[in-house]
């Protein structure tokens, strides 16, 4: 079939322009052999009948999957994971309570049950295990450009492709579909980490060096040593930053309207005087951290004289507090797996303008942050003069090879639906990745009407209070939805799907009414030309 | 096949919208505009209906919704009816982001009004993209001089006189009142944009205070901060002049800490417009005596006088279509501002736009009639409504009566160190049942 031939042409082309322009090389290989496919596997791992499950290992040691449906409905839908971590843990309270093992394993959709529904409604799934984890977004193309070109030699009856991803998964399927125009038929960006500066070294480390400055200047936070001396700093900061994050919570909890400062912090006896609760939501507006939270919205109070002063003062210091952590280890576990990739210290904050980049935040939470007097002496105390708060400077040459990974340019060219938090605490990616698109169809780069955004947000008011007035916290694992990072509900998941698939079908990207209507039932789900979604604070 | 097919469909689809493009620029604009039908106006509020902000200022909506209940019995505007929808922001941030956004892309208003607080409008015009989407901000109620910046809120109409300019005429009327000038004078503010905006309007005036401002985060004044504070200044001889920068709620703690001190008679008291109104301070449990005789700024008629015509307008109204809601400073502010909304949805005309509303008020609004005493500022130029000040001194019933027997208001801008001068300015006469008929 022309349409297999025209395809198998473009992945033997990406493929070969991948493998060459890889900012980490990768040894060639002969092509790998085709999958081993299997009723009882799709059966067994997914409750699929009457559906293939192909399993095998490409050519760079990437596994991948592909469940084919007997009852075909003509598209297959590719996965592309998010970031796992590169490197194996012990067991760490929080981020690995059961230790963590490198993972590649491959993944055919944002969790079994929807791969499950999805297969039951004819699709077929595609997705692989990157034989490199981290920030993998150019093996990641690679591995998910192989996995094509395996699916639709295994089945040439593939007729359309639909590629979707999450978080750094957005960033390889986007990437997929920029730099192989005709590979896929539409796509959907989820959550979009728009590239590895903004999300871990700029975002997530600004977040680390303000914890690390306030809160314990012993965190390493970058610089590490290669070999185990340096694995052995990551796991020692990890421990560290949930040390002080844990003490900084027990301090709020204990008094919320005047906290104590960590014992590890070394900041000035004048500084102790402020609130720490206004150092932490300091940290997060800084840093860009949302104030809002699984369980602290900044916008409820317990009944009483507490109501306002709470949703004004402690709520977006806690919500901080509980978004900031995760921010934290995340920018302690990339920057080691970046420092090890590129080969030097990636962050640099030399030339940050911390009073710059608080702006209209310094009015706006100024009774959170305890007022002017006390927000100009915790800037002054991180200003590059004070010698007790040290920048970092980057080495220049890691600073390149990061440079050189593949950036998305917004050229958008097929049907593209993204779907983002409003409060994502990690990657704030899409507003970013709409604006380029913008300005791709301005300067006549790209086609108008192509991209939709469909934007998930948390309720208006959500955190409950005991009658004593205490906030009830939410359970990691079921946030409120709207909050965190790639947070969506499998109707969610399912409605972004059927949106991409009709599109990838159509060859047009659904129109408003259209989307308006397969969301009407979702609460949290809004699509409005008119909404501006969050960007990462450094870019404001 | 199906690529190719694709293909030639796009290129048909691309011919058909390229001529489609051509002939579709060549016809006016007919996007409806949002908020707008043959017979309705809505309009949208955001502010504290509820919790401590809502006990002083939750009347707002109500008082603009009767105002407009009452211009709707009279044919409404150009014969579309208005409609206020109101959100509860309860004086947060984060909230009035969300509320904003609700009523711009949910409730699709055409305009906002009356919207309450700097730190809570300011991040919620961002949030609601006002300026992006063209959305009029009318009538502020914040005296923060950030939002006369016209390239930052491009649709943003403040109604209250900036607090430089209340700092700069509160230092005039130290310095022209004999009684006060020679004495000592200390300034105890909110620590945010509020109270500096304070400090930097008594700074342009040139007031030098005996000591450097004692300066609190909002909401942090507790009574033994306040009694620690008056503490150390009742050493200070004389009658010191006490100028109280804040909240009305931070008013009311510094006044019980002074009578539970029994410092109440040792200071000349002057309280700021947002935090000197006598039946909050009342309610907050200020003993009457406590407030006779304390020193207030305001722009508009006491709202306890019936016998200004606004004033009795207005009850009249809230008698009507605001049951059971006594009349006060809030009151008067909410209708005077849906007063003032009528007539800019009028002077904008029968074809009414977001455009066109913002271009009637920047050309016609400095001559709406209005219950301030003092002038209203609008211009191309110009977003701060009201500018100026006039000073009354409190009895025990909450009255704010003109100091020294005479009405004086005084005149300023926000950012030259150019004194206060004296207004001769006439407000133009209530409309007739108070409905307007400008064009």
């Amino acid at each position: 079939m022309k349409n297999i031939n025209l395809r198998k042409s473009l992945v033997a082309l990406s493929t070969t322009a991948l493998i060459a322009g890889l900012a980490v090389a990768i040894p060639t290989a002969a092509r790998a052999d085709g999958p081993t496919c299997s009723e009882v596997a799709a059966a067994t791992k997914y409750s699929a009948r009457n559906t293939q499950l192909c399993t095998g290992v490409d050519q760079f040691g990437a596994k991948y999957e592909i469940a084919m449906p007997k009852k075909f409905n003509g598209t297959l839908i590719v996965w592309s994971h998010g970031i796992r971590k590169n490197t194996n843990l012990p067991k760490i309270p929080v981020v690995a309570p059961n230790g963590y093992v490198v993972d590649n394993s491959p993944e055919i959709a944002p969790a079994p049950a929807i791969a499950t529904a999805l297969l039951k409604q004819g699709f077929a799934l595609a997705g692989s295990g990157v034989q490199t984890q981290g920030w993998n977004q150019e093996e990641q193309v690679l591995a998910t450009t192989i996995v094509i070109d395996q699916a639709i030699t295994k089945f040439p009856q593939i007729d359309r492709i639909a590629a979707w991803g999450a978080s750094l998964g957005a960033l390889s399927t986007q990437l997929l579909a920029e730099n192989n125009p005709g590979l896929v038929d539409a796509v959907a960006p989820l959550c979009l980490s728009d590239s590895v500066e903004a999300n871990a070294i700029t975002y997530a480390s600004d977040a680390l060096w303000l914890t690390k400055t306030l809160f314990d200047p012993s965190i390493k936070g970058n610089g590490y040593a290669s070999g185990s001396t340096g694995y052995a700093q990551m796991v020692t900061d990890i421990g560290k930053v949930l040390t002080v994050f844990g003490a900084l919570s027990a301090s709020i909890q204990k008094n919320p309207l005047a906290p104590t400062w960590p014992e590890t912090s070394t900041v000035p006896a004048t500084l102790k005087g402020i609130p720490v609760r206004s150092a932490v939501l300091l940290m997060g507006l800084l840093a860009g951290v949302p104030t809002q939270s699984r369980t602290f919205d900044s916008s409820s109070g317990p009944k009483g004289p507490l109501e306002t002063s709470f949703g004004l003062v402690i709520s977006p210091s806690l919500a901080v507090l509980e978004n900031a952590a995760e921010a934290a280890i995340l920018a302690v576990v990339a920057t080691y797996d970046l420092e090890l990739r590129a080969g030097g210290v990636v962050y640099d904050n030399t030339q940050t303008n911390w009073a710059t980049r608080l702006g209209d935040d310094s009015d706006v939470y100024a009774a959170g942050l305890t007022g002017k007097t006390a927000i100009a002496g915790m800037l002054a105390y991180l200003s590059p003069l004070n010698p007790a708060a040290p920048r970092v400077k980057a080495d220049p040459s890691a600073v390149a090879r990061v440079a050189a990974y593949a950036k998305i340019q917004g050229n958008v060219t097929v049907p593209t639906i993204t779907l983002a938090g409003t409060a994502d605490h990690i990657a704030q990616g899409t507003q970013y990745f709409i604006d380029q698109y913008n300005a791709s169809v301005a300067s006549g780069k790209a086609k108008p009407g192509l991209l939709v955004n469909i934007w998930n947000k948390p309720p208006d008011q959500y955190t409950k209070f005991t009658d004593a007035g205490s906030p009830i916290p939410v359970d990691a694992s079921a946030p409120t939805n709207g909050t965190q990072h790639c947070n969506f509900t499998g109707s969610q998941w399912l409605t972004i799907a059927k949106l991409l698939t009709d599109s990838a079908k159509s060859g047009k990207a659904p129109s408003s009414k259209v989307v308006k209507a397969a969301i009407a039932k979702d609460k949290n789900l809004f699509t409005d030309p008119n909404y501006r979604g969050q960007v990462h604070k450094y870019r404001q | 096949m199906i690529r190719n097919t694709r293909m030639k469909r796009f290129s048909i689809v691309s011919a058909v919208a390229t001529v489609g493009a051509l002939v579709f620029s060549t016809l006016p604009a007919q996007a409806a505009t949002p908020g707008v039908s043959a017979k309705e106006i809505k309009l949208g509020y955001s502010g504290p209906l509820t919790g401590s902000a809502g006990l002083v200022y939750g009347k707002l909506p109500g008082a603009m919704k009767a105002y407009f209940d009452h211009i709707n019995a009279n044919g409404g505007v150009y014969g579309r009816k208005i409609k206020l929808v109101s959100r509860d922001d309860k004086y947060l941030p984060t909230l009035a982001a969300t509320q904003t956004t609700n009523l711009v892309l949910n409730d699709k208003v055409f305009a906002l009004v009356g919207a309450l607080g700097t730190a809570t409008h300011s991040k919620a015009y961002t949030a609601a993209q006002l300026a992006k989407n063209n959305v009029p901000d009318l009538f502020v109620n914040t005296g923060f001089s950030g939002f006369a910046n016209k390239a930052k809120y491009p649709t943003t109409f403040t109604i209250l006189p900036s607090y430089a300019m209340e700092a700069k005429i509160m230092a005039k009327f130290i310095k022209d009142t004999p009684t006060l000038a020679p004495q000592a004078s200390f300034l105890i503010a909110q620590d945010d944009e509020f109270g500096v905006d304070g400090v930097n309007g008594f700074a342009l005036a040139g007031h030098k205070f005996t000591a450097a401002p004692t300066l609190y985060p909002q909401g942090a004044l507790t009574p033994a901060l306040a009694e620690g504070a008056l503490t150390k200044l009742s050493a200070v001889p004389g009658k010191p002049v006490l100028v109280l920068f804040g909240t009305t709620d931070s008013t009311a703690t510094i006044l019980k800490a002074a009578e539970k001190l029994s410092l109440t008679t040792k200071f000349n008291w002057i309280a700021g417009s947002v935090g000197g109104d006598a039946n909050t301070l009342l309610a907050l449990g200020v003993k009457p005596s406590t407030i006779n005789g304390a020193l207030a700024a305001s722009f508009f008629p006491d709202a306890k006088d019936a016998t200004d015509p606004y004033v009795s307008e207005f009850m009249k109204i809230n008698s009507k279509y605001n049951k059971g809601v006594s009349f006060d400073n809030v009151v008067l502010q909410g209708m005077n501002s849906a007063m003032l909304t009528v007539q800019a949805l009028r002077a904008a005309g029968k074809n009414l736009t977001r455009a066109g509303l913002i271009s009637a008020i920047e050309s016609k609004g400095a001559d709406f009639a209005s219950a301030g005493l003092v002038p209203l500022n609008y211009s191309g130029t110009s977003r701060v409504g009201y500018n100026g000040y006039w000073f009354g001194q409190l009895n025990e019933k909450g009255e704010l009566k003109p100091f020294g027997g005479k009405l004086t208001v005084y005149t300023t801008d926000s950012s030259s160190n150019s004194a206060p001068t004296a207004s001769s300015y006439e407000r133009k006469p209530v409309p007739k049942n108070g409905v307007p008929t400008n064009s």
